[in-house]
């Protein structure tokens, strides 16, 4: 290479959004990480407990699957704030991991009475038991929450 | 009179062969007394003894919590809800008292779902915080007490006593009143050492025991043993001998 090519760079143009997998290993490491996850549970990760707080939620109700209450008293068990926890217990909700129900005047949540649903939550929790799961989902909802 | 069976040993026989079915039995006790340890062993012997499912509402300890607390005596609480005997529920009491209240509620649907006959309140005490007003919480009290008997359960509602030894608390009236059976459990301290004493203080329509019973909690659950001989002021929790008492009474005037 003669020094008149190499005085040649790239233009630089900052207005190109940089990809993140442009960071040196970033989407190696993503993609080895989560390639050894077992598909099902890392589609219910991404798309059904892809917050720490819905990881709480799930965990919870699949401890004490008869838990029927309001949304204060859940925020309670869980140690967070009501409000905090809103729309996270909303869009379980939505995904069909929980069921809302209306009791007089109050509005309580309970879990699924879908058996495939539940049988996803236990594949979920057993899988999370495992340390290395755990390091591997954990580092996934950290980038999901950039 | 129909009787459902505790199926705890001794207990049984204080209460002139069980509680009364469908009844509102009010268990009250210090914390570590065994109130919950009585109500599961209840639940549990249903189940397993009497064949009659039951259900537990509680209020403030974890459902896992149960599921734990029961495998250490050896009670497969988990197995028993697989197989539709058992529901644990966590709720509240205003959740509970609305869904016993109203129509088709998820709890309602619970008991129909595994056809409990049994349930454990665990506590009632966590109703003082839905009305300040006495009079107010008594009505709910009484509500929800009769939506249990309307749903056929027997009923053993716990309640908490401040009062870990000494001077009784004057008894919570609102709920004695409306409860069908008043057991209290007690810590007493005899010779340096604490035990746990058992009385039926009420039960209502029926002959019971008076005497005051010694209990342990054994890895089997609750055993009620024998009475505390020889001895009176058990229930100020420090007896004394009455001996003691008669020399006080008669000799020292």
């Amino acid at each position: 290479m003669s020094d008149s090519d190499s005085n040649q760079l790239p233009e630089w143009q900052p207005s190109q959004p940089r990809r993140r997998s442009s960071l040196p290993g970033t989407g190696d490491l993503s993609r080895r990480l989560m390639d050894d996850m077992d598909p099902e549970v890392l589609e219910f990760l991404k798309t059904t407990v892809n917050s720490f707080i819905k990881w709480d939620l799930v965990i919870f109700f699949f401890e004490n699957p008869h838990t029927t209450d309001t949304l204060d008293n859940i925020a309670r068990y869980i140690g967070r704030d009501a409000v905090v926890i809103k729309t996270d217990l909303e869009d379980l909700v939505k995904a069909g991991v929980l069921e809302q129900h209306a009791s007089g005047t109050l509005t309580v949540y309970s879990l699924t009475k879908d058996a495939r649903i539940r049988e996803k939550i236990k594949h979920f929790v057993s899988a999370s038991d495992d340390r290395q799961f755990r390091v591997k989902a954990i580092y996934h909802l950290i980038r999901g929450t950039r | 009179m129909e009787r459902v069976k505790t199926g705890i040993t001794g207990l049984d026989e204080m209460l002139g062969g069980g509680f009364l079915s469908q009844s509102a039995n009010l268990v009250e006790g210090a914390p570590g007394t065994g109130k919950s340890t009585l109500g599961m062993q209840f639940i549990y012997g249903g189940i397993t003894q009497f064949d009659q499912p039951g259900l537990i509402l509680t209020f403030e300890e974890f459902a896992q919590q149960y599921y734990e607390d029961a495998a250490n005596f050896g009670w497969d609480f988990r197995a028993l809800e697989q197989a539709n005997k058992l529901r644990v529920i966590m709720t509240s009491p205003e959740v509970s008292y609305s869904d016993l209240g109203g129509v088709d509620g998820r709890i309602q649907a619970m008991i129909k779902e595994i056809g409990a006959q049994r349930i454990l309140v665990d506590s009632l005490s966590h109703f003082d915080r839905l009305s300040d007003d006495p009079v107010a919480r008594r009505g709910i009290l009484y509500g929800f007490i009769n939506s249990l008997k309307r749903e056929g359960l027997t009923s053993l509602l716990t309640r908490e006593s401040s009062a870990l030894i000494g001077e009784l608390e004057s008894p919570e009236e609102d709920v004695a009143f409306v409860a069908d059976s008043y057991l209290m459990l007690r810590y007493v301290e005899i010779e340096s050492a604490i035990r746990k004493a058992l009385v039926v203080l009420k039960l209502r329509g029926s002959d019971h025991a008076k005497d005051i019973r010694q209990y342990e909690i054994t890895r089997n659950g609750i055993e009620v043993q024998s009475r505390f001989e020889g001895r009176e002021g058990i229930m100020s929790g420090s007896p004394r001998r009455m001996a003691d008492s008669f020399v006080e009474a008669f000799v020292r005037r």
